[in-house]
């Protein structure tokens, strides 16, 4: 039975569309229990998170719990790879990981239900999605990428079967990142979308590309990325530009 | 709560299916959030306390009876609730057109440190209304500023429009 579901979490929404063959609702109740956790853990805005502790310097990363050095260790990546257009290091008062966490923990929510039993899933978490097992087994979720200026039009669809699909913009309330370089607000592209196998991954690579805009391909052709696509509408000129194999 | 049910029995097909959605829960936050009194639209149907056992909508306009959730023909701006989400209040604007949802706007809007809160936010509504709208496309990537207050003054909103 397909069914949707909503939990009121990380400042948004989280919305939930799942298949399974059995009855869902204690696997969304213990998903709850999950996402509540992984707010207490890397909320900027709670005082007691693992997070604000680190940001405030009051603990070092070595003791924090695994989940928290995963994400460290995969802003450290991407810092890389990125040439540093992606620096969680950078952003005032310190360490600060949301430009992934979404991500991150949407993956966590889709791995969560799939090993539950769910066959088809959906974790849409505030525009950052994950998706596992397709819409039916035979075709893959169709997502749309909404026009930054109208957010009631869908611009552009992509079809994924297995993996996730993130995109960072500027709002009708102004661009909310900054270039880690300097300091001022990222200018590079108006709306970034990639696609990949890893929701974390591309979350964090949807940032950078709001900062580097087109200076961003260069770094996107890694072969470490071949698996991922974007697709960037530039932010002067209004038009798009992509790259990669779900954008061919 | 009442209202959320006369939504879900006044709305035809995909639509309806979106919005039955219970959200597990939320029964504490639900108390959090307080729609101030009197601040319902113009038409005056986007009204707590609609009724749910009968057709005795208040509206003046095309809000669907109950009972008959056929044509859906609204058109105009409708106003939500301003809803108090405790960092600030939302209340949302709807234009609408042959009863299809052309935009929205907050007409109220959390502001300050709460911009986080905004510009982190989902699109909810983009999922509810493209969901309703398109049978092609199962999820929306992009950015709203949308917080839970959003969607409780959109719903309003669309209950005034008999959506």
């Amino acid at each position: 039975m397909r069914t949707q579901h909503e939990i009121e979490v990380w400042g948004t929404v989280l919305f939930i569309d799942v298949t399974s063959e059995f009855e869902i609702e204690p696997a969304i109740i213990e998903l709850t229990e999950y996402v509540n956790h992984v707010d207490e853990v890397f909320s900027t805005y709670k005082t007691n998170s693992t997070i604000s502790q680190l940001r405030r310097g009051e603990i070092e990363i070595d003791i924090c719990s695994p989940e928290v050095i995963e994400v460290w260790n995969i802003c450290a990546y991407i810092k890389d790879l990125t040439e540093g257009a992606f620096d969680p290091w950078a952003v005032d008062g310190g360490f600060d990981p949301s430009g992934l966490v979404k991500g991150w923990a949407a993956d966590k929510c889709a791995d969560r239900l799939a090993k539950a039993g769910a066959k088809h899933i959906q974790i849409n978490a505030a525009g950052d999605l994950s998706l596992r097992g397709g819409f039916t087994p035979e075709k893959p979720w169709s997502i749309g990428v909404v026009n930054p200026d109208n957010r009631l039009e869908i611009l552009q669809a992509f079809e994924i079967q297995d993996g996730a699909i993130a995109t960072s913009g500027t709002y009708e309330r102004g661009a909310h990142i900054k270039d880690p370089d300097t300091g001022m607000i990222a200018i590079g592209a108006k709306s970034a979308t990639v696609i990949g196998p890893d929701g974390a991954i591309a979350d964090a690579l949807a940032t950078a590309l709001m900062v580097s805009g087109r200076d961003g391909a260069v770094w996107f052709t890694t072969p470490e990325l071949s698996e991922y696509s974007a697709w960037v509408i530039d932010r002067h000129e209004n038009v798009a530009w992509s790259i990669g194999p779900a954008t061919a | 709560m009442k209202r959320f049910l006369l939504i879900t029995a006044g709305t035809v097909g995909s639509l309806g299916a979106v919005l039955s959605i219970t959200p597990p829960q939320l029964g504490n936050s639900d108390l959090g959030l307080t729609s101030s009194a009197g601040n319902s639209t113009s038409t005056g149907s986007s009204s707590t306390t609609a009724n749910t056992t009968s057709n005795s909508s208040t509206s003046t306009n095309t809000a669907t009876p109950v009972t008959t959730p056929t044509i859906k023909s609204a058109s105009g701006t409708f106003t939500g609730p301003a809803v108090d989400v405790s960092y600030g209040m939302v209340q949302v604007e709807i234009t609408v057109s042959n009863g299809k949802i052309t935009n929205a706007r907050a007409l109220q809007s959390p502001s300050g440190r709460s911009d986080r809160y905004s510009s982190y936010a989902i699109p909810i509504l983009t999922q509810q209304t493209l969901a309703a709208q398109s049978t092609n496309i199962q999820g929306a990537s992009g950015a709203s500023y949308t917080t839970y207050g959003w969607r409780q003054s959109l719903q309003g909103a669309m209950a005034s429009a008999g959506l």
